[in-house]
């Protein structure tokens, strides 16, 4: 009986912690959750690759799923890496060169009287994410930007970044997180954190567009 | 015999043609070719060496024809032999075309081009109103008279070789001379393409 009683107290224990983690994966993307791994971008590999491309997003959700048009909420983007293959001092994984222009149409985010647009300055890093459902290749990178509605410079960012295939729009990924706060609009990031939302989470599903990944650069 | 030459010289002429596909990505928000006018702004080309190009334009004026708000054009993409890769893009918020006979609050004109595939998903018009009719969602190549101006067609997408072209909204302009309809000038909102050849 007793042992009985202990498989019960088991058992509750895993469905308690199945049931609160499956409700904290269902939690509309916003920040991520503290201290919890990713399911996806957790491993990687300093090799040499390139991802080139670009796309729509429609955050909110973020789903394949265009929102109406009239809404304007959706997301545009050019997005370019190459990863070195090669690690510096710290073990970051070193990027050759890149490009990024962002745009968010969403009426809240119009800044000085313009859709928000980010222009990366610099890309620093870039690594093959290994533990991804991207079946051609997935690569989370990142460097600074500038705010070209202000002029407001040097804010970090990370982007997680999905080819699944073709055509891009409804199996492609791309989400973007700027570390520091923009003037006039605070933290930014657009992420998909439901792991049921193609292709892998922390990347939003495409609704237009295509990201391609290179093996090599 | 002749079966054999012709697949020899596929085997001959096809690792060239992989290893050179070249992709081309262009847009732009606004075109407008007249007897007196030409046009085009912003515009973005994919660069030589591949990355990312883009332009924008806050507000656009063009003559008394178009006008139009948070116009952006992208290029992007890559040369890598089959893997080569192009996308382009044009976006426009407020739009009135030959003073609010079109109108619309929002274009979005996006090609991309990769592995054989061409599509031109993600493209978008947003409350279009022509002639004082919504028109919902368009069809590809939907084509509308307008009475005394010419015609427009909505959704225009072209297949070009390796890739397409994508015109949201392109206005023919056409005069009756002589009796024959003689088009007289062109105008395009919202134009993406992309090919790899």
């Amino acid at each position: 009986m007793s042992r009985l009683k202990a498989l019960a107290g088991v058992t509750a224990t895993a469905v308690i912690t199945l049931v609160g983690w499956s409700c904290d994966a269902n939690r509309t993307a916003v920040a991520p959750p503290i201290g919890r791994p990713l399911l996806h971008y957790d491993v990687f590999a300093c090799v040499p690759l390139k991802m080139t491309g670009g796309g729509r997003i429609d955050y909110p959700p973020g789903s394949a799923e265009k929102n109406p048009p009239a809404s304007h909420e959706f997301e545009t983007f050019g997005a370019h890496v190459m990863g070195s293959g090669q690690a510096d001092a710290n073990g970051t994984c070193l990027a050759d060169k890149g490009a990024l222009e962002w745009v968010d149409h969403r009426p809240e985010m119009r800044l000085n009287g313009s859709p928000l647009n980010l222009h990366a300055t610099s890309i620093t890093f870039a690594e093959l994410a290994t533990d991804t459902d991207c079946s051609e290749g997935a690569v989370h990178w990142g460097g600074r930007l500038r705010v070209q509605n202000t002029g407001q410079e040097e804010l970090q960012f990370e982007v997680w970044d999905c080819d699944n295939g073709e055509p891009g729009a409804g199996h492609d990924g791309f989400g973007i997180r700027v570390w520091d706060p923009i003037d006039g609009i605070g933290l930014y990031e657009v992420t998909c954190f439901d792991p049921d939302l193609p292709p892998a989470e922390p990347s939003c599903t495409l609704t237009g567009g295509n990201r391609q990944f290179h093996p090599t650069h | 015999m002749k079966t054999l030459n012709w697949i020899l010289v596929l085997l001959w002429v096809l690792p060239g043609w992989l290893a050179g596909q070249s992709p081309n990505a262009e847009a732009f928000g606004v075109s407008v070719r007249t007897v007196t006018l030409n046009q085009k702004t912003p515009s973005a080309v994919l660069p030589a060496d591949g990355s990312v190009a883009q332009t924008q334009a806050s507000d656009l004026t063009v003559a008394t024809l178009v006008t139009a708000q948070d116009a952006f054009a992208t290029a992007a993409g890559a040369a890598d032999g089959t893997q080569s890769d192009a996308f382009s893009s044009a976006t426009l918020g407020t739009v009135s075309i030959l003073n609010g006979l079109i109108t619309a609050d929002g274009v979005v004109a996006m090609a991309s081009s990769a592995s054989g595939n061409s599509n031109a998903e993600g493209s978008s018009l947003a409350n279009l109103v022509v002639n004082g009719i919504q028109v919902s969602d368009p069809a590809p190549n939907t084509r509308l008279n307008l009475a005394g101006v010419g015609y427009v067609v909505l959704n225009e997408q072209i297949a070009t070789s390796g890739g397409m072209t994508v015109n949201m909204i392109h206005v023919v302009l056409q005069q009756t001379v002589l009796g024959i309809k003689r088009t007289t000038g062109e105008i395009v909102v919202g134009s993406a393409a992309s090919s790899v050849n």
